[in-house]
């Protein structure tokens, strides 16, 4: 979790983010809905270098569906080698809901794990309480499903802090963080390396960034020992007015980053072992 | 109940998709995932008390109401 991280040769995990749950069609048409077509693209970003997928279910309409995660892991499982497999257990629906995207046969590898509520436009809110997240922590680690921390703002850190405490995480302790609009952490380079700076020990931590922040604050990540989290998820763009045409474009630009900065990315297996998932 | 002004299309003047998706009558634009959650009143939300759409068309005289 340091620039002697970048300087010892540290590998970077590469995770996309296809879907989401915020956008649909209407916005980006490139963007993939039906595990069919979410298969194709993480196939496509496997090929390229990325470690992780993490993936929403939606339904034939495009809206929010975890059921549909099932179909979505089978038809990654069918068409990939290795990646892993990380579920949402994201989103504004029910801990019922959330708790669909660690209920798959067989269970992912991994699922994302919210650190708190969030806002979206007047009304909605992402509510997701300590309970919740305790709930989901503690299937997790039963089944063995490695979280991601999702630290959408900086008091989310104290959350994390607050449930490393619980017993309920095992190290290392996988922390995103996230900057962007809304209830996210500024995104800004200061904002970057003060979370850094106030990350728990024995943590690796990951960086997404939404719209025009994707490109400037992932290619810090790995500068500071992170790692990094591209995909039409967090953006819909490939350059200012350019709509994105797939995630293998974004994913393709952040591999020759990666690669420019003369760091190595980590294989499937070799980001199951850092993250202590083997 | 869903909101009235919910339709499914498979297409408006800009987009043609495979499949019907929600599509908002007032605003005549489709309408996101998230959004999407509001006008079909799932889990605590509902239309009439958390769409700003549907509250200022309900406090706007319908005289041009199609």
């Amino acid at each position: 979790m340091s620039y002697q991280d970048y300087l010892d040769d540290k590998k970077v995990i590469l995770t996309v983010a296809t879907t989401g749950g915020i956008h649909g069609k209407n916005v980006n048409p490139n963007l993939p809905e039906q595990p069919e077509e979410i298969a194709e693209h993480v196939a496509a970003c496997e090929e390229l270098g990325a470690a992780i997928c993490h993936v929403h279910g939606r339904d034939e309409h495009g809206e929010n569906d975890a059921s549909r995660l099932q179909a979505v892991n089978d038809a990654i499982r069918e068409r990939c080698d290795d990646i892993i497999i990380q579920n949402t257990t994201g989103g504004q629906s029910t801990l019922e809901a959330r708790i669909a995207g660690i209920r798959t046969d067989p269970v992912p590898d991994m699922a994302s794990l919210d650190m708190g509520p969030f806002n979206r436009g007047q009304h909605i809110i992402t509510e997701h309480n300590r309970h919740n997240i305790q709930t989901l922590a503690r299937e997790m680690k039963e089944k063995g499903i490695k979280p991601e921390l999702e630290v959408f703002n900086n008091g989310h850190l104290n959350e994390v802090y607050q449930l490393i405490e619980t017993g309920l995480l095992e190290e290392p302790y996988y922390i995103n963080l996230i900057f962007g609009t809304g209830t996210f952490s500024i995104p800004s380079p200061e904002n970057v390396l003060n979370l850094v700076r106030n990350l728990p020990e024995n943590s690796e931590f990951n960086l997404l960034a939404t719209g025009p922040h994707q490109l400037p604050l992932t290619t810090l990540s790995p500068i500071l020992g992170g790692h990094i989290r591209v995909g039409m998820e967090d953006n819909l763009y490939f350059r200012r007015g350019e709509p994105v045409e797939s995630n293998a474009q974004l994913v393709e630009r952040t591999v020759e980053i990666v690669d420019r900065l003369e760091c190595d990315l980590a294989t499937p297996a070799e980001a199951r072992e850092t993250l202590g998932m083997n | 109940m869903t909101c009235p002004r919910l339709e499914y299309r498979a297409a408006d003047d800009e987009h043609e998709f495979d499949h019907v998706r929600p599509y908002c009558t007032v605003t005549k634009e489709f309408v996101s995932p998230m959004k999407a959650d509001i006008c079909n009143d799932r889990f605590d939300f509902h239309h009439e008390r958390h769409c700003d759409v549907f509250k200022a068309r309900a406090e706007t005289p319908p005289a041009d109401d199609d």
